[in-house]
């Protein structure tokens, strides 16, 4: 599988130039980056103010909400592995969270991080046996494990309700129970997980973690302990999954076992194949196409299905990269017209 | 608790789930061990065999010897259409094909939603009586099961083994370049054990939807049951899906007999884990 992670899309590819003019194509990029995002951060949080659909609202916050998933995810991935038990750590936040706030009465607060606690402490605990495997049997054993998470729910019922899950959660506050505010709360909380993620992987921690994925062996050699980088790694993402779990538990004044299947866990792995594995950037964009085209296409969601089955055969035929190695494509092509 | 009913019931529960399971399993263990391809669309063409039985043999009323390869064999055949267009694209591409046919699995499914709609269907019973035998009591159409399967495996073994086919099939699966200097055209090969592949897994489907029920998302517990059995046996080894399917279907069927199909389930997947950390090549595969 390192043959489709190592194809990042490297600066230095852009045309031969000296190392002082790519210096200065490098902070220009820098610049076009710094603009976009704060772009795409003010278009979010003036989002609400564009019009008054609570329907549109309501996908704002559900998109902020699997940003969170999407990106937690996308850590694990940076390691080289892809996790397919992920939406069950985020039915393992969700549960125990709702559980300590609906049985124990305790503050929000509180039990969200019980929650996050949770999922992390299973990741903890599974964490260093199955991250010892590589590639494909790592991805069996966490479909497995997927599956198992979501059996438990399904059979637990004296915790769980079985089946039929939770009803009636309360919002996290009653200050939160209006949907404008908890939008804000939820695109607070993505933006917090997206700036946790980009400061782990631009600090040294990231570039341990490309080594890792590279070439594990070579990456032991230089002194970095590749086993406990992964588990830690694991760990915090699957904490976020359990907080991203938590929330949409909260949103949705619900939990039942089927928002926690293979499925969803596909679903996370998609919205990062479509949005390009190999920058946090390509969640996100894939958090946003995954979560806006299924609402578009809601009258068929039969053929909603048939339709993204089809653009995943052929991003993965064609574009490994995803849509960011579209982007990189078209501009390497623009830079070699220039030229 | 262990009279001779329930013993003989157990018997012949174990020996045609382990049927249907082996033939699950080889075409999977085949795509894989020869192409480097995960399908994870295999339970999606198991379900597509469960519906070709269905309209062969419960509405064209065609005998039921021929009704059967039949079917299997149209969904093998029309299947070479999706090899052109999608599993060509993911040979010796083992991530890819994950991910890629995760999405052919998805497209197959809501299609046949969109064609069939979601409510369950039942293919008549080829066969509704007992068998009595000493003590035991054998439903006979689990015995028909557990004889199409033999033959379906006896015919596979002699196809690898005795015919030139087989032998450049095994040799591709060994090794593709020397292979190809040997003057084995392996593309052909290629389509050849797809399409053999795809025709034991449509035939476990249309039995598996006899047993149980037919719906377009009946191939959830075969793609499960592939993965499973694969496991235990080691991906890529044809006598090790055999050995994981007969482990499975005997497992299977004692657990749910005796504690339930949800305790029968965690057992299994928890032993694959387990064994997936000890020995991820498997029981009968080698380890890399």
């Amino acid at each position: 599988m390192t043959d489709t992670t190592s194809e990042t899309v490297r600066v230095g590819e852009l045309g031969p130039t000296g190392a002082f003019e790519r210096k200065a194509q490098d902070a220009g990029n820098h610049r076009v980056r710094n603009l976009l995002i704060l772009a795409f951060v003010a278009f979010a949080a003036l989002w609400p103010l564009v019009h008054e659909n609570t329907f549109l609202l309501t996908m704002g916050t559900l998109v902020a909400l699997s940003v969170i998933g999407a990106t937690s995810l996308h850590l694990i991935i940076r390691t080289g592995h892809i996790s397919f038990a992920h939406a069950g750590f985020m039915g393992v936040g969700a549960y125990v969270c709702v559980l300590l706030v609906m049985k124990l009465q305790l503050p929000f607060a509180v039990s969200l991080a019980g929650g996050a606690a949770a999922a992390a402490a299973l990741a903890l605990l599974i964490g260093p046996v199955v991250l010892r495997l590589t590639g494909k049997y790592f991805v069996l054993v966490t479909f497995l494990l997927g599956e198992i998470i979501r059996m438990v729910f399904v059979e637990w019922t004296s915790m769980t309700g079985g089946s039929n899950g939770i009803f009636g959660i309360p919002a996290p506050y009653p200050a939160l129970a209006e949907p404008h505010a908890f939008y804000y709360f939820a695109l607070a909380a993505a933006l917090l997980c997206v700036g946790f993620c980009a400061r782990i992987l631009t600090s040294e921690v990231g570039r341990a973690m490309d080594s890792v994925r590279e070439s594990e062996r070579v990456a032991q050699c230089s002194g970095i302990p590749a086993l406990q980088l992964k588990v830690t790694i694991f760990v915090i993402a699957c904490a976020l999954a359990g907080v991203h779990g938590a929330l949409l538990a909260h949103f949705l004044h619900y939990v039942d076992p089927s928002s926690f299947g293979m499925v969803d866990s596909l679903n996370l792995v998609v919205m990062n194949v479509i949005g390009g594995m190999n920058h946090l950037i390509g969640p996100i964009i894939g958090s946003v196409f995954l979560t806006i085209l299924p609402e578009l296409l809601r009258g068929y969601v039969e053929l909603q299905r048939v339709i993204f089955g089809i653009i995943l055969i052929v991003v993965m035929a064609a574009l490994p990269g995803g849509i960011l190695e579209l982007t990189a494509r078209v501009r390497r092509l623009l830079a070699s017209r220039r030229s | 608790m262990l009279s001779p009913i329930i013993i003989g019931q157990v018997i012949v529960n174990g020996l045609s789930l382990s049927a249907i399971y082996v033939l699950i399993a080889l075409g999977f263990t085949l795509l894989f061990g020869i192409m480097r391809v995960v399908n994870f669309a295999h339970g999606a063409f198991a379900m597509l065999g469960g519906y070709a039985l269905y309209y062969l043999y419960g509405k064209y009323a065609l005998p039921y010897p021929l009704a059967v390869p039949l079917a299997a064999l149209i969904v093998a055949v029309l299947s070479l259409v999706l090899e052109t267009l999608v599993f060509r694209w993911f040979y010796q591409k083992m991530f890819q094909s994950m991910i890629g046919l995760l999405g052919l699995n998805m497209a197959l499914m809501f299609s046949s939603v969109i064609v069939w709609d979601v409510y369950e269907r039942s293919i008549p019973p080829a066969f509704s009586g007992v068998l009595r035998l000493g003590g035991l009591i054998l439903a006979a159409d689990r015995l028909m099961v557990i004889g199409i399967a033999i033959i379906a495996l006896l015919a596979f073994w002699l196809f690898m083994t005795k015919t030139r086919y087989g032998v450049a099939m095994r040799a591709t699966a060994d090794d593709v370049e020397i292979a190809e200097a040997q003057g084995i055209d392996t593309r052909t090969i290629y389509r050849l054990a797809f399409l053999v592949a795809i025709f034991m897994t449509a035939l476990a489907g249309g039995l598996y939807a006899q047993i149980y029920a037919l719906s377009p998302f009946m191939g959830e517990r075969p793609l499960i049951v592939a993965f499973v059995v694969v496991i235990l046996g080691g991906m890529g080894s044809i006598p090790g899906a055999a050995l994981g399917g007969v482990i499975l279907g005997f497992t299977e069927s004692i657990l749910s007999t005796f504690y339930g199909a949800a305790v029968s389930s965690f057992v299994s997947f928890g032993v694959v884990i387990a064994l997936l950390i000890f020995r991820p090549w498997g029981l009968l595969g080698k380890p890399e």
